[in-house]
């Protein structure tokens, strides 16, 4: 094997059509590392991602004996792949190359010092070597994987999401920790741009996804711890009893007296604790709310009879987990623009409640009286400023915009116009956010249908208050419109809607379980919205939807299709490939001191184990490959380095830094 | 003055962060100091105190250490970093070095600004205190003149 050879390193620069060669003088930058230890071969080329540039790479390794390469050319990003490719068809380990950054990091930053920027390649260059020279054969991780899949909330991105999976093939399970399915898209009436009913589009979607043989379904059920790995998770499953069948559901739900504000409605009206949240929802067994059941018992017909919760509890082995657990609107807390003290202040999902249940009204009517004006005020519960808004929980404000409540306000206010022409509605913005295809109609339909705007400052939000005393109207809202170069505009108004926008939710500690990161904002986090979407830093735990942050349903819809088809290219084969960049033990030097299990905190990831050596016992770190993420914490705090990520080792980095340090070989002027 | 006679700035760039920050700003053809080396890491998490004095050691006068702050996929990476950098002051306090040659800087893949100005600051204070081989020299010769008034 020519790789466990000593060092032949084929050292190849590229002048990308004059981008990294218009500064770079690439031929003086060879010719000075050819005398570097261990260089074998260096070469310039015009185009070294061309097939002919690839092809010098490969003739190298087949007919010198080249056994490393550093390539020198534009971001590790863009091609990075392509010459581990070259490496690979040529018969090398595709880990014994190394990718130099020249074009972003150099010659597009320095060109105005060609000498510097010759230079600075020269060093980059020269690090590469140092860390080419200590490059060892790595092989990626394989595993063979479940084809099952875990989908995690039963709303529109968790549908979608195992929908698209079990059409590649795989088995999906679906749990819903509420007893229907639907999440926030069943309280919707109708959805933008399209402006569809949102229910026949759900339904048909869970119709879809509950005939599909593929797919397992458990509602009322939750996630109660995870161990494993990618392609092996397994996950415990805890379901709550619904409480009734078929067979009784009607006659206890008739014998029902206790009732409980309705959540599905945002507390606008009263449910049974034995309930449907609204005819035709899945499933159309009821279920018995077993946070506020008050334990007595039924009368039906003269019996007595008193339901308990007996959850049953499982394991499921699966492969993949979807984390599609969506969000909840901000509720405002008491005060904000008069919520909670005004009854003339709702948020814009109770009036789509509203809206919903008094579809025959010829005028809107809130507590008790007919509504003429109304004023809607946006961005509530976001683009929060600090010192202005309260903090929440964890002392911050929330910052981020929501991006979906502009629309939905537009949206509203179109709703508003057609059943109710009538109505004078104030639109109170900071901005109008209306990003997506088909949103601005909605901006312009408002304009023309006469939605006053008024625009405030996020620093001077508009003030709700009781209007005094023999006014028509009962809340006068006060605004510093911006539009009019600050004039304090009063606006006597009988209903003041906020648009509320998304929270991140109380997982109940689920993205502990799976070890998943939050953001600043506490949505979950993927690794990078461009180089990795919808992937966490747990291989094999993927997002779906509005958990990771605000997004409409055509977006969760895009999410939940793109997580699934990140598990469909992870488990379809059956097996998993992973790259090699996790921690791994030099057993020689290891001591068994267990600072890097301490240091560690993805479960399962590093462990000490007893070994018999020469007689007697000692203890050693062992890795699960399958488990690390390669972050390095253990690397950090182990007194011997005897753990290291492979592929980026501390000592790899030491000779990359003293490379750089070190005093330049002579470059003399070459001409091309 | 030639590259080599300049100050070094030693950039640790994650992958997910710094390094891809870098990325952005050279496809914006923005120009920054060149005498700016970047790595690319997964974690700084991984470095251990004792890593930077090497690198301060092998001729690097400041090293700033982008990584995604607590925007990080590693949940260790934002406070694990930062502990050990902590620690990697104490020992260049120990050895009489300028602490701010040592840098960490949450850098996103499109913070082209912040990656500007962090190269730009840090540019500006080595200009300043100079050299990190004369620091380290002086705290030896000190120590020396200190010793030799002790007897």
């Amino acid at each position: 094997m020519p790789e466990n050879q000593q060092p032949r390193i084929g050292v190849y620069i590229c002048h990308c059509g004059g981008n990294i060669s218009g500064a770079v003088q690439c031929e003086s930058v060879a010719k000075a590392l050819k005398g570097l230890p261990n260089v074998t071969i260096t070469r310039t080329d015009e185009s070294m991602c061309s097939d002919a540039g690839q092809s010098l790479i490969e003739k190298d390794i087949q007919e010198l004996g080249i056994n490393r390469v550093v390539v020198g050319a534009c971001a590790p990003m863009l091609h990075e792949q392509t010459f581990r490719g070259a490496v690979t068809r040529a018969g090398l380990n595709p880990f014994l190359y190394h990718h130099v950054g020249l074009r972003e990091q150099d010659s597009w930053v320095h060109g105005h010092d060609k000498t510097a920027a010759t230079d600075k390649a020269l060093r980059l260059m020269s690090a590469g070597v140092a860390k080419a020279r200590l490059l060892q054969p790595l092989d990626p991780i394989r595993l063979g994987a479940e084809k099952h899949a875990l989908v995690i909330g039963g709303g529109v991105a968790g549908l979608r999401a195992a929908l698209d999976i079990a059409r590649q093939g795989l088995r999906v399970t679906l749990i819903e920790k509420s007893p229907f399915l639907g999440g926030r898209m069943a309280q919707l009436e109708t959805v933008f741009p399209t402006e569809e009913e949102a229910r026949a589009l759900l339904h048909d979607l869970i119709q879809k996804v509950t005939a599909h043989p593929n797919v397992t379904i458990f509602m009322g059920a939750e996630v109660m711890g995870v161990s494993g790995y990618v392609g092996n998770f397994t996950i415990q499953v805890k379901q709550h009893s619904r409480g009734v069948s078929d067979d009784n559901a009607e006659a206890l739900m008739s014998a029902c007296t206790q009732e409980v504000p309705d959540p599905f409605n945002y507390g606008l009206t009263k449910r049974k604790v034995i309930y449907r949240p609204y005819e035709g929802c899945y499933s159309s067994t009821p279920a018995v709310d077993w946070d506020h059941y008050d334990g007595r018992p039924f009368d039906v017909n003269g019996w007595p009879i008193e339901l308990k919760d007996e959850p049953k509890s499982f394991e499921l082995n699966v492969g993949a987990v979807v984390v599609a657990t969506g969000f909840d609107p901000y509720t405002p807390p008491q005060g904000e623009y008069g919520f909670g003290e005004l009854p003339q202040v709702v948020t814009l999902p109770q009036l789509i409640r509203h809206l919903a249940l008094s579809k025959d009204g010829k005028s809107l009517q809130w507590n008790g009286r007919a509504v003429r004006d109304v004023a809607l005020i946006h961005c509530v519960g976001s683009r929060q400023v600090d010192g202005v808004h309260q903090p929440q929980e964890d002392g911050q404000v929330n910052n981020y915009c929501s991006r979906v409540c502009c629309t939905a306000s537009l949206h509203m206010t179109a709703d508003l116009h057609k059943r109710y022409p009538e109505l004078n509605i104030y639109d109170l913005h900071q901005d109008i956010r209306t990003y997506g295809r088909g949103h601005e109609e909605y901006y312009r339909h408002a304009l023309e249908d006469g939605v006053r705007f008024l625009r405030y400052n996020g620093e001077e939000v508009p003030e709700v208050s009781p209007a005094p005393q023999g006014d028509s109207h009962p809340v006068l809202v006060k605004v510093k419109d911006m539009l009019t170069y600050g004039e304090e505009i009063e606006i006597p108004v009988d209903l003041v809607v906020l648009a509320v926008g998304f929270m991140p939710r109380d997982l109940h500690g689920l993205d502990k379980m799976l070890k998943i990161s939050r953001g600043n904002d506490r949505f979950l986090l993927e690794v990078h919205p461009k180089l990795r979407p919808v992937e966490t830093a747990v291989k094999g735990v993927i997002l779906a939807g509005s958990a990771q942050g605000p997004m409409n349903i055509q977006e969760s819809l895009s999410a939940a299709s793109a997580a699934a088809a990140k598990v469909a290219s992870l488990l379809g084969r059956g097996k998993v490939e992973l790259p090699p960049f996790v921690a791994a033990v030099d057993v020689e030097k290891c001591n068994g001191t267990g600072a890097c299990v301490e240091a560690c905190v993805y479960e399962g990831a590093i462990a000490l184990q007893t070994f018999n050596e020469n007689g007697e016992e000692v203890k050693r770190a062992v890795i699960t490959p399958a488990n690390c993420v390669g972050c390095g914490a253990c690397v950090a705090v182990c007194p011997n380095n005897a753990v290291n990520v492979q592929g980026w080792t501390l000592a790899q980095y030491e000779a990359m830094v003293e490379a750089i340090g070190m005093d330049l070989p002579a470059m003399t002027e070459v001409t091309a | 003055m030639s590259q080599s006679q300049q100050p070094k700035i030693l950039i640790l760039g994650t992958l997910s962060g710094g390094y891809a920050g870098a990325d952005s700003t050279g496809q914006s053809h923005l120009d920054y100091p060149p005498n700016t080396y970047i790595l690319p890491v997964m974690s700084p998490v991984m470095f251990p105190p004792e890593f930077y004095l090497r690198a301060f050691e092998h001729g690097m006068d400041g090293i700033i250490v982008m990584y995604s702050g607590t925007d990080s996929p590693y949940k260790v990476e934002a406070d694990g970093t930062a502990k050990l950098i902590n620690r990697a002051y104490q020992l260049m306090k120990e050895r009489g070095m300028d602490i701010r040659r040592l840098r960490l800087a949450a850098i996103c893949t499109v913070c082209v600004k912040p990656f500007l100005k962090e190269v730009n600051q840090m540019n500006d204070l080595l200009e300043g205190i100079g050299f990190v081989k004369d620091e380290i020299a002086a705290h030896a010769s000190a120590i020396v003149t200190q010793e030799a008034a002790h007897g």
